[in-house]
């Protein structure tokens, strides 16, 4: 392909201060606030209470009278918010989802939280509540692309991720892999995130909540104040934009995402890691700080963030710094989470196309500690040609966006690397097994008597920098770090390496417990040190900080396809070059909600001895191959083949996804694997080119949502052991499904 | 045990009740609770405590002992050890129940 750039061709804001883009962006450049008290529940007791509010939401308003699949109380704020911003950017990129092949990448860190909330309070009150249990599970982080893809889809790739608050930034550099890759046509990409109890009382409890409208950059600043809202932008190539005859509204040019594997709340002071993602996004627009004419922070007013960002600003651009000016657009919407990174993006954007600045509201006094040129009180006209947009998150994960003015710096290159598996592990009710022992999960040996992981996590850990880790921490830390050893040859480059971790739900109970506690105890007892563990970014957070992993780290989710997703998304980011290594695994913990919601669900008794569902992780590492051989690691597999596909009939026949995976080499020597017995599955491999071979079944005991990354590790582990030479692993989850092909080397 | 009693903890006993807190809201396993000294500092050096600890400790000892603890530089002589944190609380009766 010779035209690689990528055009960013709409833009879509639901904010504070604005229910559009030209809402939100006019009343950004007057330097109106949205900051007022949060009335959209009840918030006495708390320590401070101001915030971002989006009013006047409707579902209704927003299906405009298109039908939908998904029951009303299946959308959340944040989904609904998700559904205008996204179309507003499509309508602009005038994007046809039955034309194009055009999919959908969606951040957030709460997903439905606010709803979720209602039902943990009637669960508070009435421990059995039939109807509240089982609404419990409505509103994972995939319910809004779920909920999106059935009025605005066909979508034919969707993935739901979260990186705390960087999560909006991320969903964009996903979206810049795919179509790099040339898989799809168009991605709408963005992050969408509605206030909640949760997260108030959370940020209340670090202190982190200044009582006041925020003033980021000021001496006097007392932290940040949340908000919500929904940003989208629609991506696609040059080449494709011209075609269609649809104006760029700006370039992305560049992008770059790391660990700072130092603290799960607090940034490193120094900067460098957010200096040296800054530093790689402008590389690789190949820009020089000379050519950036603003940054738009992530400036969240707390007394951490600003001065680490400044000492990073400075970090990376140098004396430029000097001249170009930065704001935070934080003092008017508030920080909206997981939209923060897309809705600012989309802000940067604007600030090309309209060639002017948008103010730090709320900045009076600038901070010693924050020497930048500041735009205050209200925007003004300027030449723009590039941006930096930044956005960091708990667990110090940080990413950097950078948009330019169309073709300013020269296209980008493709990377297109071949990669290879080095290492596996599982973690299940069978105990600990690595690339050696993974395939006996495939073995036909009688169930264990638990569902449970039951080996010491403790004794695989140091304890005394794993006390922060909550049990999926430990599970993934454990799991991860034994696949890593198996990983044999030289240690990777740490800033070269990456760990994605899946999870259908994330931390359901943990998630209540915190919940019930605020409304046992009030806000004031919210417990500052488990409010970060409630992120769904935290495991792989915890994990990065634990290994020392510097490069991207991220959440997936997929309902029960999640294991197979995390996969899909750490090849996707080797593939592209954005990392050499990483480590995707899923994992999941049992959790007495799901099993109280599965009783009311199949009408049973729960039963305390007996559980319906289970535990258990597995990991696998993938790698480019060059660095895998520069490193001197054992090849077990080559990754040959990856699809996904969504049961959509707009979007075409699973079947024909599944037919396109090539047919076996060798069928006497070939494998199917698939994480769990499923007619639907069994039908569909009936009807694929890979019907008369050899098919196992993930054997660990227990039934959850990580199987897929447990059989994959299974795979890999059948190909190190030389019994085979082509392992497909199919997994089948509600409406999606994947295929990954791995052969021996 | 109730704010009340706990409140009228005295001494070695109010100091080991903290110390008791500590290990178990800071999740250090393993940890004797004896083995912290009541003059040690809980920050930095010593215990290496940091500042998401320092917030936990006074979530749990307003908890646990009912006294309201002041934010922001007004409680660092108070989270400087084991016996500044028990002076304090012993200084300050709870409300009661």
């Amino acid at each position: 392909m010779h035209d690689q750039r990528l055009y960013v061709t709409g833009v879509g804001l639901v904010t504070a201060v604005g229910m559009t883009r030209e809402a939100t962006w006019g009343a950004l450049v007057r330097g109106e606030r949205g900051i007022r008290d949060i009335d959209l529940f009840e918030t006495a007791g708390q320590r401070a209470c101001s915030g971002g509010m989006v009013r006047g939401l409707s579902l209704q308003e927003a299906l405009r009278g298109k039908a939908t699949r998904s029951t009303d109380a299946a959308w959340s704020r944040s989904s609904i918010m998700a559904l205008i911003a996204a179309r507003e950017a499509m309508a602009q990129a005038r994007v046809d989802p039955r034309a194009q092949r055009v999919g959908l990448v969606v951040g957030g860190t709460t997903g439905g939280m606010f709803e979720t909330e209602g039902r943990l309070a009637e669960l508070h009150d009435d421990p059995d509540s039939r109807e509240a249990l089982l609404e419990m599970l409505s509103h994972p982080l995939t319910s809004t692309g779920d909920c999106l893809s059935d009025v605005i889809g066909p979508f034919h790739r969707t993935r739901s991720l979260s990186t705390a608050c960087s999560s909006g930034a991320n969903a964009l550099v996903i979206a810049a892999t795919w179509l790099l890759a040339g898989a799809l046509d168009v991605v709408v990409a963005g992050g969408c995130d509605g206030l909640c109890r949760l997260t108030l009382s959370g940020f209340n409890a670090l202190a982190a909540i200044d009582p006041e409208p925020c003033r980021p950059f000021d001496r006097s600043r007392r932290g940040l104040n949340l908000g919500e809202g929904a940003g989208f932008l629609v991506l696609e190539r040059s080449g494709d934009a011209r075609r269609r005859g649809v104006e760029p509204v700006a370039e992305l040019a560049g992008w770059s995402v790391g660990s700072e594997a130092h603290h799960i709340t607090n940034p490193q002071p120094s900067g460098a890691t957010a200096a040296r993602v800054i530093g790689s996004a402008l590389a690789r627009a190949r820009l020089t700080p000379a050519q950036v004419d603003y940054v738009n922070a992530h400036g969240t007013g707390t007394p951490l963030n600003d001065p680490m960002e400044s000492a990073a600003l400075a970090l990376a651009l140098g004396e430029e710094i000097r001249r170009i000016p930065v704001s935070s657009s934080k003092g008017q919407i508030g920080h909206t989470l997981g939209a923060a990174g897309a809705i600012e993006a989309g802000i940067s954007a604007l600030a090309i196309a309209r060639q002017a600045l948008v103010p730090t509201v709320g900045l009076v006094d600038p901070d010693p500690a924050c020497p930048l040129v500041h735009v205050r009180e209200h925007g003004r006209p300027a030449r723009i040609r590039a941006v930096v947009s930044n956005s960091f998150g708990f667990g110090g994960m940080d990413a950097a966006i950078v948009l330019t003015e169309p073709e300013l710096g020269p296209p980008p290159e493709q990377a297109s690397r071949r990669i290879v598996v080095t290492g596996a592990a599982a973690l299940t009710p069978r105990g600990l097994v690595d690339t050696e022992g993974a395939r006996s999960l495939l073995d036909e040996a009688p169930p264990p008597k638990g569902v449970l992981i039951d080996i010491d996590l403790a004794s695989h850990l140091d304890l005394a920098r794993a006390r922060r880790l909550d049990r999926p921490a430990r599970i993934g830390a454990v799991v991860v770090g034994r696949a890593l050893e198996a990983a044999n040859g030289e240690s990777p480059q740490k800033t070269r390496m990456g760990v994605v971790l899946g999870s259908a739900f994330g931390s359901v109970d943990a998630s209540a417990a915190f919940m019930h506690r605020l409304f046992e105890k009030g806000p004031r007892f919210a417990s500052p040190a488990d409010f970060p563990n409630l992120v769904p970014s935290s495991p792989v957070g915890h994990v990065s900080i634990y290994l020392d992993i510097e490069g991207p780290s991220l959440a997936t989710a997929d309902l029960s396809v999640s294991g197979e997703g995390a996969c899909a998304q750490a090849i996707e980011l080797v593939a592209a070059g954005e990392v050499d290594v990483v480590v995707a695994g899923a994992l999941e913990e049992a959790s007495s909600i799901v099993e109280r919601l599965l009783a009311v669900l199949f009408a049973r008794e729960p039963d305390g001895e007996k559980l319906a569902r289970g535990e258990g992780a597995g990991a696998v590492v993938f790698e480019a191959e060059d660095v895998a051989r520069s490193r001197g690691a054992r090849i077990v597999a080559e990754v040959a083949e990856l699809t996904s596909w969504r049961d959509d009939a707009r979007a075409g026949d699973p079947l024909d996804r599944l037919r396109s995976v090539a047919p076996p080499r060798d069928p006497s020597r070939a494998l199917v694997v698939v994480p769990r017995r499923d007619p639907g599955l069994a039908a569909l491999l009936e009807r694929s080119a890979w019907t008369a071979v050899a098919r196992r079944t993930c054997n660990t005991g227990a039934e959850h949502e990580a199987l897929g990354a447990i059989a994959v590790a299974a795979a890999a582990s059948e190909l190190a052991g030389g019994h085979v030479k082509d392992v497909l692993v199919v997994g089948l989850g509600k409406g999606r499904g994947y295929a990954l092909r791995l052969l021996a080397p | 045990m109730s704010m009340v009693r706990a409140a009228r903890m005295e001494g070695a006993s109010l100091r080991h009740g903290i110390k008791e807190l500590i290990v178990r809201e800071l999740n250090l396993e393993g940890r004797d609770p004896s083995s912290i000294e009541d003059e040690a500092p809980l920050f930095g050096e010593g215990l290496g405590l940091d500042s998401l600890d320092a917030l936990q400790l006074a979530m749990s000892i307003e908890e646990q002992f009912g006294v309201r603890i002041p934010e922001g530089d007004d409680a660092r002589p108070i989270f400087r050890s084991v016996a500044s944190l028990a002076e304090y609380v012993s200084q300050h009766p709870g409300k009661g129940g």
